[in-house]
């Protein structure tokens, strides 16, 4: 299955410290030390706030990827537990960003790289759960309200089997309650 | 602050009043978030949709400035449901039956008319503040910065005061401090009334501790605060109190101070100005010397947190070229001016000011290494006294017979109201990410990159749909002070009629706006209150380079770097 990384509004303050960790460890910590111009600063989760709710927004690593499905060549591939993309082989069409449901994809100029017309080559940029990155996702590892967490198959059961026990224990409590009333009722 | 910041998690019922934390401390905020997943009770009081409202039990969304009517409110509502505790009222306070005749008229419903806040909106918040034990209270700028602050204060003081909200862990009141180390500044007696540990400039026997201490006569009288300097420079009369010199330190006025047109002048008009920090800033544009001072990464020393917390402070790099920290800084300047100051290092600055404050004499290096931090009061130096969490133990207060005194005042509105040529209110806030004047995070390209010049104005979509206003359109904001042109921001978080700015953006500075009309005890100028005006731009390509011709003008003026770090 694949792993995939999680907010929670309840927890988010909207700091978008996320954001600067995402960056800084996709760019590695040459960026402080270069001209802000020879990078591209692309995070690739995004804060969302509506009236009532902050959370980040990010790739749902899908076991059945439109984005996948949408591209024409063949650059997105799972691996590894995670959705990734070829940016070598992305010609930039645009189309998984059609495709996916989430808004979790966007383009990115990739900083070094030229396209045919000789401008700076723009590919499609997504989480990829910080794919060979030491200590796993950084904006897990940055959030100050641990907001952020990676989300695995063995959690996901876990979490699954909290659940079930949880509507166990509220079906029984319903049961009890009804029995009791039907007492009084004799 | 009158508890610690660790017990905020604990308390069982939160009253956040005008403070928003996530923007302004998010340390401070991921205590609220822990307390609210532990079970905490809160009650958010501000007129956006903070972060710390959204997870709130309520929010009431007041209409700015209207803040006494509903503190005085709560406090009706507490009275007349029988919710005080009449026990700690009897043995530790003063003043109650004076401050009940002032309450009697705030009616929840008559504070609806003020506050827009439903009357059975106040009495559910008064309910839950009056019978959630321990209860604290948190406040921030959205209280301070308003010509009617310090009653604020002292409205919010009562409401804890009657329901017995003070001596124990996790409850009391606390300013969370709008600067980093501002509580510092204060303990030091960088305060016109007051000498270290906050004692008094016009108490004799103080005045002669002091000049004995460092053999020299000093005033008896209190100095001029810093928002009355403006005035001194530009229209005092008396030439005894006229001032001709302004030395500034980590601080921006010209950026910061309300009326920046007026400030400029000042500055302008004064004979000599030195300003001392780690970058260029709007201020620099003035000065006649510029001191360049280390970061607080470069420096050692002593910070205080908002807690009166103690906290030694470590050089984590050197400083480049021949830079000195602050401290020698001075030293040197007054050894030039004839009074030598030779101190070898910052822990006989310290010692020298422990032995002069009683409430900090504890407060040892040795202590404050060992432990980690030390909050005052500590007034001894073994080892066992390790200071004091949390203020007023057992209902003892710092006045003379140790009562604690009911406060009560009538609320007024702000000092300019909405009118017809400026329709709408603008409040200064803050956003997490860029730190006060931009002086620091203004520099740091990460954060450059989140957010730059020239800054939001937060509007709700009702107000933007009625302008014509499109998401990151530039637009023209004016005020009977001044005006800047920044972006505009859409956002169901705000209210129609209200429009919200960020102060530290050099090109959309709205502090071109403010008004300096200043509370009369605090002399904290109304930030969070003045009339304004919003205009659209036709012509978004001209108002688009004008924007980037008005930076690259600053910049240009500021000598910043032209090579590495320029976008332009």
């Amino acid at each position: 299955m694949n792993y995939f990384v999680k907010g929670n509004p309840d927890l988010c303050i909207g700091c978008r410290t996320c954001m600067i960790g995402c960056v800084v460890a996709h760019e590695g910590k040459h960026i402080f030390e270069v001209d802000p111009d020879s990078y591209t600063f692309a995070p690739r989760l995004h804060m969302v706030k509506t009236a009532r709710l902050s959370v980040p927004v990010q790739c749902k690593q899908c076991e059945n990827p439109a984005c996948m499905a949408a591209c024409a060549a063949g650059a997105i591939y799972q691996e590894d537990h995670r959705v990734l993309i070829r940016e070598e082989k992305c010609i930039g069409c645009k189309a998984c960003m059609d495709a996916c449901p989430f808004g979790a994809i966007d383009l990115k100029i990739v900083t070094g790289m030229t396209q045919a017309d000789g401008s700076e080559k723009k590919t499609a940029n997504k989480c990829d759960v910080c794919h060979n990155i030491p200590g796993g996702p950084a904006c897990v590892r940055v959030c100050p309200t641990q907001a952020l967490r990676l989300v695995t198959e063995e959690e996901l059961n876990d979490d699954a089997q909290k659940k079930r026990m949880e509507a166990a224990r509220k079906a029984s409590l319903a049961l009890s309650a009804q029995n009791q009333d039907e007492n009084r009722k004799v | 602050m009158s508890m610690g910041i660790p017990e905020i998690e604990d308390a069982d019922c939160l009253l956040c009043f005008g403070y928003n934390g996530a923007d302004s401390h998010p340390i401070v905020a991921r205590r609220i978030v822990r307390g609210k997943q532990k079970g905490m009770k809160i009650i958010c009081v501000d007129p956006r949709v903070t972060e710390t409202a959204r997870i709130s039990d309520i929010h009431m969304q007041l209409k700015g400035g209207s803040n006494l009517a509903l503190v005085n409110a709560m406090a009706h509502v507490i009275w007349e449901e029988g919710l005080t505790d009449d026990a700690f009222i009897k043995e530790h306070t003063k003043g109650f039956d004076e401050f009940l005749k002032v309450i009697e008229k705030y009616t929840p419903e008559y504070a609806e008319t003020i506050s827009h806040v439903p009357a059975e909106t106040i009495r559910k918040a008064a309910r839950m503040y009056a019978t959630g034990k321990p209860a604290m209270i948190l406040y921030g700028m959205g209280v301070c910065q308003f010509s009617q602050a310090v009653d604020v204060v002292k409205g919010l003081a009562n409401l804890a005061l009657m329901t017995g909200n003070f001596g124990g862990p996790s409850m009391g009141i606390g300013p969370v401090r709008g600067q980093n180390n501002v509580q510092g500044a204060c303990d030091m007696g960088a305060l016109p009334n007051s000498y270290p540990g906050y004692q008094s400039v016009t108490d004799p026997q103080i005045q002669e501790k002091f000049e004995k201490a460092w053999g020299v006569p000093l005033s008896s009288e209190v100095g001029c605060p810093i928002t009355h300097v403006p005035h001194r420079i530009l229209h005092e009369k008396d030439e005894k109190k006229k001032i001709h010199a302004y030395y500034i330190f980590g601080e921006d006025p010209a950026q910061s101070d309300p009326d920046l047109a007026e400030v400029r002048e000042a500055l302008d008009k004064c004979d000599f100005v030195i300003m001392q920090d780690i970058y260029m800033n709007k201020t620099g544009l003035h000065a006649d010397v510029i001191l360049p001072a280390s970061a607080w990464g470069e420096n050692e020393g002593i910070y205080s947190s908002a807690d009166r917390g103690f906290q030694r402070v470590r050089q984590a790099v050197k400083p480049a070229g021949n830079v000195k920290p602050d401290w020698q800084i001075i030293a040197e300047i007054s050894t030039a001016m004839g009074y030598p100051m030779e101190y070898k290092n910052t822990e006989e600055i310290w010692n020298e000011l422990i032995d002069l404050c009683p409430s900090f004499q504890g407060a040892t290096y040795e202590k404050i290494e060992k432990f980690g931090g030390i909050q005052w009061p500590c007034r001894d130096k073994s080892m066992e006294d390790r200071g004091t969490p949390y203020l007023h133990k057992d209902g003892i207060f710092a006045t003379k017979d140790h009562k604690a005194l009911f406060y009560g005042t009538d609320w007024h509105p702000p000092v300019e109201m909405e009118n017809d040529e400026y329709p709408m209110s603008l409040s200064t806030v803050r956003e997490v990410g860029h730190y006060s004047v931009r002086t620091m995070t203004g520099n740091c390209r990460m954060l450059r990159n989140l957010e730059d010049e020239p800054g939001w104005v937060q509007m709700n979509p009702d107000d933007c749909k009625r302008l014509n206003l499109k998401k990151g359109e530039l637009v023209k904001i004016l005020s009977r002070r001044g005006y800047c042109i920044t972006r505009c921001l859409p956002t169901e978080r705000v209210k129609p009629g209200a429009t919200y700015m960020t102060y530290q953006w050099w090109v959309g500075a709205c502090n071109e706006l403010t008004d300096s009309y200043l509370d009369p005890i605090s002399n904290t100028p109304e930030y969070k209150y003045c009339a304004c005006r919003v205009e659209k731009i036709e012509d978004q390509e001209w108002a688009e380079r004008h924007v980037q011709e008005l930076y690259a003008d600053i910049k240009t003026r500021m000598g910043i770097d032209k090579g590495k770090g320029d976008r332009s």
